[in-house]
């Protein structure tokens, strides 16, 4: 599995960059892997989406629907993709620490 | 043929023999093929192992008759050319249909008939290697397997069931995208059941989410029924629009409230998840996904397998339920859009329609259209509530696949491939029609198209469902 290094930072990823571990996550690692979708610096409405990504993850082994996601952060789909270029499911879960979407998504 | 065919089911031992190892490595087949195999399911001895499955595969199934014809025929005419929309674009020889299928026809010619093994024993040298193996392994998966070449074949060859055939033989020794069998493993043998590794909680969390949301924009108490027992459909949807497409999801259960249906359907807890990739790769998967249908039928004592929107899903159990799932005692198979149309035309459906003013075209997903299946029901749909659609041209039985057809939409890996050579046509398509609105009734085509759009600037374009414009324009009291 490759691994990804960021200063001090090294976490195991898949051939996309989705961590390996998702366990493994916190705020620091949500910062590096920011940096591999073109992030610099996440900003508080960054954190909003990340932060409900997690809570949602952690209580349900999963992403949430989209429609949910924009409904509880109060963003459209639209300024999801403005925060994530990649958007959610490839770009927002990827920070957030959870596992690549699989299937049709 | 009959005698012939019973007597060389099995490759010759002296072929075997004269395929010399080294073979492939999975770091070689990795370094070439990034996105095709799990690098510790490949073991040595490529071309050996490709036969032994071909042959099986021959064997056990009625697939042999069907390739000893196609391999009587030359297939070099080149026709098909006309009608593929990724030659159209590559210009590459490599990409005329029916170049690709004779890979595997020569493979069949040199190795399983008399006069290819008496000719290979005299030239000596093995034709299949590694390099063939590899060509195969990448053009099967470059073709989308659309069918839309066995519309313009003279002699009657489905280039499409050929890929689909290469693959399973592919993938009988390994060589088969991850993304394909990572999601099938989950749905077959995982904890959740389905593609997208949803566990029921998140199901039941987003179902609650869709019915609360439904009473929120149109004011009535919807539900979605779970695990219901004796109802007429049992509803399998593409289980990633439990993720993405939420409108898609309630405009499906308005219309059953809207027929008077509410207590007609019911989702299934145990196994929900309607997509077949066994249809683009393997009859073992296509059998097991199908077989996983029938018993969330029976235990519910369900009469119709109802799909959702979404073409593989839809075909798969069409065309194949009656071949696994006991012939004529097979339950029938309805797709969303048939149900929805038959609503319509009892009149039972009001869609409002100054509701969508933005222009509206319609993609025909290549599993639903080609045959012929499901092709005018969704435009008389359309029609009567969008003021302003547009067609594309060409549609309906000769439309243009996504370019994200026969699962490559699920390869991440080949985005650049998808948008920029086999969904540039359709791209074009799109922009000549003008239309804000895609309707792609097809969890494929969705994800395939928002990426085609994307990669080729076409940033104003919207793709939906034919639910979820059904969704912004019904009239519910």
């Amino acid at each position: 599995m490759p691994t990804f290094t960021y200063g001090d930072l090294s976490i195991e990823v898949d051939e996309d960059g989705f961590m390996q571990e998702p366990e493994q996550w916190n705020e620091e690692v949500a910062k590096a892997l920011a940096t591999t979708e073109g992030v610099d610096e996440l900003t508080d409405e960054h954190w909003k989406v990340v932060n409900y990504l997690r809570e949602y993850y952690l209580q349900f082994g999963v992403a949430p629907m989209i429609r949910k996601l924009c409904k509880e952060t109060g963003f459209n789909l639209k300024k999801i993709y403005e925060l994530f270029p990649s958007g959610p499911a490839k770009g927002a879960c990827k920070v957030a620490g959870l596992p690549k979407p699989t299937g049709c998504v | 043929m009959e005698a012939e065919i019973r007597t060389l089911p099995e490759v010759s031992q002296d072929v075997l023999a004269s395929l010399r190892p080294p073979s492939l490595t999975p770091e070689k087949i990795q370094e070439r093929l990034s996105y095709i195999i799990e690098k510790d399911r490949v073991v040595g001895d490529l071309p050996r192992r490709f036969l032994e499955a071909f042959a099986a595969v021959l064997k056990h199934t009625n697939y042999r008759q069907v390739i000893d014809n196609y391999a009587r025929i030359p297939a070099r005419c080149a026709n098909c050319a006309c009608a593929c929309q990724i030659y159209q674009q590559t210009h590459d020889p490599k990409d005329v249909p029916c170049y690709r299928s004779n890979l595997l026809l020569e493979v069949y010619r040199r190795h399983f008939t008399l006069r290819g093994i008496v000719e290979g024993h005299l030239s000596g040298a093995p034709f299949l290697t590694d390099d063939l193996i590899l060509e195969m392994a990448e053009t099967y998966y470059h073709c989308t397997a659309c069918r839309r070449c066995t519309l313009e074949c003279p002699l009657g060859i489905d280039h499409g069931l050929v890929t689909h055939l290469a693959r399973y033989v592919l993938s009988e020794i390994g060589l088969v995208p991850r993304a394909l069998v990572i999601s099938t493993r989950e749905q077959l043998e995982g904890q959740t059941r389905n593609t997208s590794a949803i566990p029921w909680p998140a199901i039941a969390d987003t179902l609650e989410f869709l019915e609360e949301e439904i009473k929120d924009d149109k004011g009535v108490d919807v539900k979605f029924p779970v695990d219901q027992p004796g109802r007429e459909f049992i509803f399998f949807a593409p289980v990633s629009d439990y993720l993405m497409e939420a409108e898609t999801l309630m405009g499906i259960a308005v219309v059953f409230y809207a027929t008077g249906a509410m207590d007609s359907w019911t989702i299934s807890t145990e196994f929900l998840d309607g997509i077949n990739y066994g249809l683009f790769y393997s009859d073992w998967i296509l059998e097991r996904c199908l077989r996983e249908e029938l018993e969330q039928l029976r235990r519910l004592e369900a009469r119709k397998i109802l799909i959702g929107e979404c073409g593989h899903a839809s075909r798969s159990a069409k065309a194949f339920m009656r071949t696994f799932g006991g012939g004529e005692k097979a339950p029938p198979v309805v797709n969303i859009m048939e149900y929805t149309y038959r609503a319509l035309k009892e009149g039972k459906l009001r869609l409002d329609p100054d509701v969508i003013s933005e222009r509206v075209t319609y993609h025909d997903p290549c599993n639903l259209a080609r045959t012929g299946w499901i092709i005018d029901e969704p435009r008389e749909i359309l029609r009567s509530f969008c003021r302003d659609y547009v067609e594309m041209e060409p549609r309906g039985q000769w439309n243009l696949c996504c370019g994200g057809g026969g699962g490559t939409v699920s390869v991440d890996e080949i985005r650049p491939y998808r948008t920029g050579v086999t969904g540039v046509k359709k791209a074009e398509q799109i922009r000549a029609t003008g239309a804000h609105y895609v309707v792609a009734p097809c969890a494929n085509c969705k994800k395939q198209l928002r990426e085609v759009c994307e990669d080729n600037g076409l940033d104003d374009v919207e793709v939906v469902g034919l639910h979820d414009l059904i969704y912004k324009a019904i009239v519910l009291e």
